[in-house]
């Protein structure tokens, strides 16, 4: 269980005054669910994931994994970053091992559950190759496999499927929803894509910027259909999904007399 | 459609797997000639002939200008004889040495300490000064100091190289670890990277195409000083060997002599290539 209590982050900007990036936000997130934080550019979301991995220090407030304090980057939450982060000297295989080599496991051991995992995200035929070699969807699958190889408590993905072209993405999203079927892990998901958010959220909470903010939050199981089916099309053209989707965009692109749309 | 819950089936329906790029295969790709091999090894010969007719037809006297023939005579005469206190191999293995050992200290003091002033600010504080400074001057500048206070031997040279290699390769490995992408880093620690693993598995390797890259610019400036230092003070070496030749205007030993010079940097830049094959096959893929 991951709590967030109260979370502020506030940086100085270039003019000498404060920007509030985060803005004493509370959120759990409980085993067995995805929690999608969905919002414009600059409302926070991406400093929220970065406070929880441990990036970047809190103003104030706190977060506690199964209530232990985070103060820094750790193997108990395994991040899927939007850029290829992956290592160009080391085979597929030997990237999603890198955790385990972290921990200490022998060689031989670490080759083998990552070749479990590669054989997960659909990769196994690919496992020497270098990762320059494969294509951008590939390697972010190699990302997810990675990140879950050391068992973390919870996954943290930064709009990892941001860059995807949109077949590759409904593709990468489809994996998210069996891997979380199959595996029961939490995790938290960051997308500025309202349709994406309500197809994989199992709690969407929408955030706005200056300062960022909570600002709404809905529960939503489409996701469970969507792990079941791997079938994208009638979750899209259900009138609760569309429903839910209006009322998320309005939340987004609030009137321009609040000020947050210049 | 409808796909199981198992994402095996998900992936390999949808994503067809993208051809490996290094296959040797497709033979248009060598029958079409993609390197600059033939064109440059045409130009050669085409200034070798140019070489040969500007002797043969009397353009510059053979005191500026020595056949092709000619150098090939002196180049079997010195090889054999010597000239100037010692053959040319000689001569050759007292260049090359100097610039192997100059390289080896530049390698062996400036990866660790470039490696350090990229982690360390107080190290990059501190060092990047006097480091910036001696770089700036021009080697020749200082090799009379040097001389003055190491003599005319060996050492006076071999500090001289240490320091135009040193620096190259410290302040590449420098940058080489203040690019280390970020994301890079903390994908690292939230694999739980201890900062040695950190070290060792992230930073060293990501900074080694930098640090290759210095070491070619080493090898240049190392090139360079070695054969400008042997002009000036040396009692071996092909650059003493040029010098000696210049006395006495034997021009064709001056031309052996470059000839040499340019092969020796011929070999290391191709040795560079190997080493940088051999090492960063991955340097602009990413």
């Amino acid at each position: 269980m991951l709590q967030i209590r109260d979370a502020s982050v506030t940086f100085p900007a270039s003019d000498g005054s404060a920007v509030h990036a985060l803005d004493h936000v509370s959120l759990d997130i409980a085993p067995d669910s995805i929690v999608v934080a969905v919002g414009a550019s600059g409302c926070g979301k991406s400093t929220l994931l970065n406070a929880i991995a441990g990036f970047l220090p809190l103003t104030a407030g706190s977060i506690t994994l199964d209530g232990e304090e985070i103060d820094r980057p750790g193997g108990d939450r395994g991040v899927v970053f939007q850029k290829d982060t992956l290592l160009p000297w080391a085979s597929v295989v030997d990237n999603v091992a890198l955790g385990l080599k972290f921990a200490g496991v022998s060689k031989t051991a670490r080759r083998e559950r990552a070749r479990e995992l590669l054989d997960l995200v659909g990769l196994a035929d690919f496992a020497d190759k270098p990762p320059y070699e494969l294509s951008g969807g590939m390697r972010q699958r190699v990302g997810l496999a990675r990140a879950l190889a050391t068992d973390p408590k919870i996954l943290l993905m930064d709009e990892p499927f941001g860059a995807l072209d949109s077949l590759t993405r409904e593709t990468m999203q489809q994996l998210l929803a069996s891997v979380w079927a199959r595996t029961g892990k939490q995790v938290l998901f960051i997308t500025h894509s309202i349709e994406e958010a309500l197809t994989l959220g199992t709690t969407v909470v929408v955030m706005s910027p200056r300062p960022g903010r909570i600002v709404a939050r809905f529960e939503a199981s489409f996701v469970r259909e969507f792990a079941e089916t791997g079938d994208i099309g009638p979750i899209l053209s259900d009138p609760r999904f569309i429903e839910l989707r209006e009322e998320i965009r309005a939340l987004i692109h609030r009137p321009a007399g609040k000020g947050t749309l210049q | 459609m409808t796909l199981a819950a198992d994402p095996r089936t998900v992936f390999t329906h949808v994503q067809p797997a993208p051809k490996p790029r290094r296959q040797p295969a497709n033979p248009t790709s060598r029958s079409v000639p993609s390197g600059t091999l033939l064109i440059s090894t045409i130009t050669l010969l085409a200034l070798l002939a140019l070489w040969f007719a500007a002797t043969q037809l009397g353009w510059a006297s053979p005191l500026f200008l020595p056949s092709p023939a000619e150098v090939l005579t002196q180049f079997q005469a010195v090889a054999v004889d010597g000239y100037a206190d010692g053959t040319l191999l000689q001569h050759t293995l007292s260049s090359l040495g100097r610039i192997l050992v100059a390289l080896g200290v530049g390698v062996v003091l400036g990866v660790p300490i470039g490696l350090l002033m990229g982690l360390n600010r107080w190290v990059r504080g501190t060092l990047s000064v006097p480091i910036g400074l001696y770089w700036g001057l021009p080697p020749l500048a200082y090799l009379p100091l040097l001389i003055i206070w190491l003599g005319i031997g060996e050492s006076s040279k071999i500090v001289l190289l240490s320091l135009s290699t040193f620096a190259p390769i410290c302040f590449s490995a420098q940058a080489g670890v203040r690019s280390v992408p970020a994301e890079r880093v903390n994908a690292a620690l939230s694999l739980g990277a201890t900062r040695l693993q950190l070290f060792t598995n992230i930073i060293l390797p990501s900074a080694l195409p930098e640090i290759l890259t210095g070491l070619r610019i080493a090898v240049a400036a190392g090139l360079s000083c070695l054969v400008a230092a042997e002009l000036i003070a040396a009692r071996s070496g092909l650059g003493y060997m040029i010098m000696s030749a210049a006395n006495f205007l034997s021009t064709d030993v001056v031309f052996v002599g470059l000839i040499l010079i340019a092969a020796l940097a011929f070999l290391f830049a191709t040795g560079m290539r190997w080493l940088e094959r051999k090492l960063v096959p991955w340097k602009g893929k990413i």
